[in-house]
């Protein structure tokens, strides 16, 4: 045991000086981000299933003088080389070699989480455990005798509970603790049966003798457990090349006594020490009752009930959005467009500008920029129900109930974690592909990612809903996730007969229990996923509103939009959309400039469409101000009004506002219910946004799945916009 | 338009131009998570 305490190097001590290095590890979904979210007062994304963190991630803070680093490692079952998440999360603890370890243990399921804890304990850094979830084990009923827990590991045991911040302090001051005593925090180790102790002794005798370089690098017995597992990919980091006949020399009589290979018959070893161990320190009640989440998984996962109940809950989330946003909606529509527009211009006469830049910032910048700003509320109450979703554990039987259906035509389960935070933003989705270890499974899921309704498209629908299907708002929104979701399976069949080729194995995910999210955290949650939509605004779409102002009313002094840069590519553009329905030049351009973000497709059709403001009264810049604040106040009020709506009270009629109507009531005149809705098909589907082709680049390392996606969708839009509008011509829908 | 229109125009285009550029392909389009070291370097 002493022998791994001589990994921690005299200089590793200097640096800790300055910075403990502490890693979080533990089981996926034990609450290791939401502990450290606790402790830092970070805010790394924490849902209720396992799997949410795919990447190390790290926060920093002080504590009673001392700058510590805590870093979030991926939820593993394991520190065998099988998932990228095991393999990031054992590289960590190897190669940076952390000055404590926090074991994130899940009280309700101890047994299986001391697995993991065992093969830590042979790391040879000190070790604590946060014996997490420790209310809901409680509530259960379990007894934990964290004292002998203590004795047997050999470590300290903290109860904590992440999500109520207790515990915290206590877990902080025994892990620095540990961190400054390396050597008095020693973790005991598992001993296992003397056969494999002895051919350990065998090879790590070897290993000292040949290879004492390591003894720097690595613990030396854990070292000789690897190479006698035979695993590959730590041999090959360290650059061990051992003779093979010397480890079969040392483990023949082994394999041939149990009939089994070395790492089952370790593994077995494990888990019959775990299973030991919590027999000794954890008291069940006699009587288990049947819990809640079996009682509501008994319904929600039911074969026949699952996936219609899916689809209620999406339907009623959309219907729910739409309502509740959509004064807010219009009062920052109708803020950007009346009284903020006429103080920009105020404020441009007054610094004494050119007549031109005065144009430049209310019909482009305001117009523009404005017009995406409107939809923010709509994207932040959908945010927030895709966070209550995610918190509350729906999501993983969402993807489990989609996964049965999926499976039988050959895709990957696992893929449906990416897919879910598609529903966000489609960007976070394509870098969670990560965990996918087949290389075809993850490019397949790339691909099919961009057909997930992100937050970017609500504000194309949201207009075009606004403008025809108010009286069906709900179905129609819910009608365009369907469709991508229905659409991205299709084309995974079609691409598994095609391109990707080859069984994907079974994936497994583990479903935990229904919790109730706090307020708190929901909203946290939603304002880290929202936030990115307002920092866009602000950022390239503000940028593009400019440019397409430009595009619009260059070469200078062009008499009619048509005619200028921007009009002329939409008109070269406009015969290919003729027969899907739109095959005007401003739904051309729109979706031209829809590429680099797809919100920018409302946003250059309030540019194009931006109407000529009448002469408004004169109003002071207080009385403008003013404007503001008290429809914001009627904007609250008519939100409220609008979710007990909902609920069956009476039908909600869209506020007509003038400047919303404004271009509704241009869109009403150039669209039919019928082309609106392949528009808005076309929308969903036609092409990943700039920023997710950057991020294919760069996780693949090469254009060529964006190529493929770009190719594909683009098919996809027309001919399914082309479907739904000569279908809906042919039958009369809604010309 | 003068001299000075086209100056403030070209300094106007330039600046977007330098923004997308910024926040599209330097920060990632500011995907959520990438403050973060998600965005920053691949892992494997
Ligand atoms: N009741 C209770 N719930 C908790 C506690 N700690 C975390 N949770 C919940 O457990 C769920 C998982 O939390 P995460 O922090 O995402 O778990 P994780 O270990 O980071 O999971 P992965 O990243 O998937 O490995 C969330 O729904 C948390 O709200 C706790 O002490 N008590
Ligand atoms: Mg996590």
């Amino acid at each position: 045991m002493s022998l791994e305490l001589g990994v921690k190097s005299s200089e590793l001590r200097e640096t800790k000086r300055k910075t403990i290095t502490v890693a979080v590890a533990g089981n996926p979904n034990s609450g290791k981000s939401t502990l450290i979210n606790a402790i830092a007062g970070s805010r790394l994304y924490v849902g209720n299933w396992p799997g949410v963190t795919v990447e190390k991630k790290s926060a920093m803070f002080e504590y009673e003088g001392s700058k510590i680093k805590l870093v979030d490692l991926p939820g593993t079952y394991s520190l065998s080389p099988y998932t990228q998440e095991e393999i990031i999360a054992r590289d960590y603890l190897i190669t940076e070699k952390p000055d404590v370890i926090i074991n994130v243990v899940d009280a309700t399921n101890i047994e299986r989480n001391l697995y993991l804890t065992i093969q830590m304990l042979e790391l040879g850094i000190p070790v604590v455990i946060a014996l997490n979830i420790y209310d809901e084990a409680e509530q259960k009923g379990y007894r934990i005798n964290t004292k002998a827990m203590e004795e047997m590991l050999g470590i300290t045991v903290i109860p904590t509970v992440a999500t109520k911040k207790s515990g915290l302090n206590d877990l902080l001051k025994a892990a620095t603790e540990a961190a400054a005593n390396p050597s008095r925090y020693a973790p005991k180790q598992l001993h296992y049966s003397e056969d494999i102790e002895s051919a350990a002794t065998f090879i790590q005798t070897h290993l000292n003798e040949h290879h004492s370089s390591l003894q720097k690098r690595y613990p030396m017995r854990w070292l000789a457990f690897k190479v006698m597992e035979g695993d590959s990919h730590m041999m090959k980091e360290a650059g061990l090349d051992i003779d093979i006949s010397l480890i079969e020399q040392a483990t023949k009589h082994l394999t041939r006594a149990h009939g089994d290979d070395i790492e089952s018959i370790m593994a077995d070893e494990r888990y019959a020490f775990a299973a030991g161990l919590t027999r000794e320190m954890v008291k069940r009640p006699e009587i288990r009752k049947m819990e809640l989440t079996e009682k509501i998984d008994k319904v929600v996962l039911n074969r026949f009930l699952g996936i219609p109940i899916f689809l209620a809950a999406m339907w009623l989330v959309f219907k729910l959005t739409f309502d509740l946003s959509q004064p807010f909606g219009d009062w920052i529509d109708g803020a950007t467009a009346g009284p903020l527009s006429r103080l920009a211009a105020k404020a441009i006469t007054a610094v004494n500008g050119p007549l031109w830049v005065a144009s430049l910032a209310t019909e482009g910048v305001l117009a523009g920029v404005g017009f995406v700003l409107a939809f923010v509320p709509v994207i932040f109450a959908m945010m927030f129900f895709i966070t209550f979703l995610e918190g509350s554990g729906y999501m993983a039987r969402a993807a489990f109930v989609m996964d049965r259906a999926m499976h039988s035509m050959g895709l990957h389960g696992k893929s449906f974690i990416p897919m879910l935070l598609g529903f966000g933003c489609n960007v976070p989705g394509i870098y969670a592909t990560r965990t996918l270890e087949n290389p075809r499974d993850k490019a397949l899921t790339a691909l099919l990612l961009p057909l997930m309704s992100c937050g970017a498209r609500l504000p194309v629908y949201v207009v075009f809903i606004g403008a025809f299907f108010t009286t069906h708002a709900g179905t129609v929104l819910w009608s365009m996730y369907v469709m991508g979701i229905a659409l991205a399976i299709l084309m995974g069949v079609i691409f598994k007969r095609t391109l990707f080729r080859g069984e994907s194995p079974m994936f497994i995910m583990e479903l935990p229990p229904y919790r109730m999210p706090s307020l708190r955290n929901l909203l946290i949650h939603t304002w880290e996923k929202g936030k990115h939509f307002l920092i866009k605004a602000g950022t390239y779409i503000f940028a593009v509103s400019i440019i397409v102002w430009f595009l619009l009313n260059l070469p200078w002094g062009v008499e009619s939009k048509k005619d200028s840069y921007l009009g002329k590519t939409g008109q070269v553009i406009a015969p290919v959309l003729e027969p899907i329905g739109f095959g005007n030049w401003e739904a051309a351009s729109a979706l031209v400039t829809g590429l680099i973000a797809k919100e920018i497709v409302v946003g250059t059709m309030a540019e194009i469409y931006a109407v000529e403001q009448e002469e408004q009264e004169e109003t002071t810049v207080s009385e403008d101000i003013r404007e503001i604040g008290a429809s914001f106040t009627a904007a609250v009020g008519d939100s409220i009004r609008n979710v007990f709506a909902t609920f069956g009270v009476t039908s909600i009629s869209a506020e007509e506002d003038d400047s919303v109507s404004g271009l509704r009531t241009v869109i009403q005149k150039a669209f039919t219910p019928l082309t609106a809705y392949a528009f808005m098909a076309f929308v969903l589907l036609y092409m990943p946004c700039v920023v997710v082709a950057i991020a294919m680049k760069h996780e693949f390392g090469t254009w060529k799945w964006f190529g493929v996606a770009f190719g594909y969708q683009m098919v996809l839009a027309w001919v399914v916009a082309l479907t739904i509008y000569q279908g809906g011509k042919l039958l009369g829908i809604g010309i | 338009m003068g001299i000075a229109d086209v100056l403030i125009m070209i300094l106007i285009i330039g600046g977007a131009v330098y923004m997308l550029y910024r926040s599209l392909w330097k920060k990632k389009g500011h995907c959520q998570g990438c403050d973060s070291v998600a965005c920053e370097k691949k892992q494997l």
